[in-house]
C-alpha cells in the first residue's frame, strides 16, 4: 500500500518543498507549521531547543571547521559543525551572543557538545520529515 | 547558570530528546507515535543499564 495516501482532513497547504526545509532548518519545527502541523511543530521546537539549551548549559564547545590536523580529526570537527550548523537559528544566536566556551577537560563539556550536535541532529530529522509532508510522501 | 548532570541523568535526557523525535516522525497516528516514542525510550533505558551492568561484570 502506498505511503502517501491522504486524508481531507490532513491536507498539505501547496508549499515548495524546499522553502519548507529551509524554514525548517533555520527554525526548528516551523517547516510544519508552515504545513498545518502544529503540533508537531510545536513538539519540534521545544525538543531541539532543549536539547541546544542542556547542551549551552553544560558548557558544551561549538566544533569549528578546522582544514588542519588528521583525518579523523577533521572529519569530527566537519561533522560536528554540521550538527552546530543545523540547529540553525539557535547556533546562530549562541554564536551572535558571543557563546565560545573552551573546549576543556571534564564530563559536562563533553556531554555538552553532543547535546549541542544531536539538537542539530534532531533538526534534521525534522526537516526530512517536513520534505516529506510537503511532498506528500506522508502525513 | 551551569547545569552539573552525571553520566546516567544525561543519558536519560539524551534518551528522552530522541525518542520524542523519533516518535514524531516515524508513526502515522498520533497514537502509534506515542507508543513509539515510549517503545524507543524503553530501548533506550534497556540499552543503558544493559551495556552498565555488562561494562560493570567486564572490569570485576
Amino acid at each position: 500500500m502506498p505511503a502517501n495516501t491522504s486524508t481531507a482532513g490532513n491536507a498539505v497547504p501547496a508549499r515548495s518543498p524546499w522553502l519548507t526545509v529551509a524554514l525548517a532548518w533555520l527554525i526548528p519545527g516551523s517547516g510544519h507549521f508552515l504545513l498545518g502541523r502544529r503540533g508537531r511543530a510545536i513538539i519540534f521546537f521545544v525538543t531541539v531547543a532543549v536539547a541546544f539549551l542542556i547542551g549551552v548549559l553544560m558548557r558544551g564547545p561549538l566544533f569549528q571547521p578546522s582544514g588542519s590536523g588528521e583525518v579523523l580529526s577533521r572529519l569530527i570537527q566537519y561533522g560536528g559543525f554540521i550538527g552546530n550548523l543545523a540547529c540553525g537559528l539557535f547556533y546562530f544566536l549562541a554564536v551572535w551572543l558571543g557563546y565560545g566556551p573552551p573546549d576543556q577537560a571534564g564530563h559536562d563539556p563533553d556531554y555538552g557538545s553532543k547535546f549541542l550536535v544531536a539538537a542539530g541532529l534532531l533538526n534534521i530529522l525534522g526537516m526530512v520529515d517536513a520534505y516529506e509532508i510537503a511532498t506528500k510522501q506522508k502525513d | 547558570m551551569h547545569l552539573d548532570l552525571n553520566h546516567l541523568q544525561t543519558a536519560i535526557l539524551f534518551a528522552l530528546v530522541s525518542s520524542v523525535i523519533l516518535g514524531v516522525v516515524t508513526k502515522r497516528t498520533d497514537r502509534e507515535r506515542l507508543q513509539y516514542g515510549i517503545y524507543c525510550f524503553g530501548w533506550f533505558m534497556a540499552a543503558l543499564f544493559g551495556i552498565g551492568w555488562f561494562m560493570h561484570f567486564l572490569h570485576g
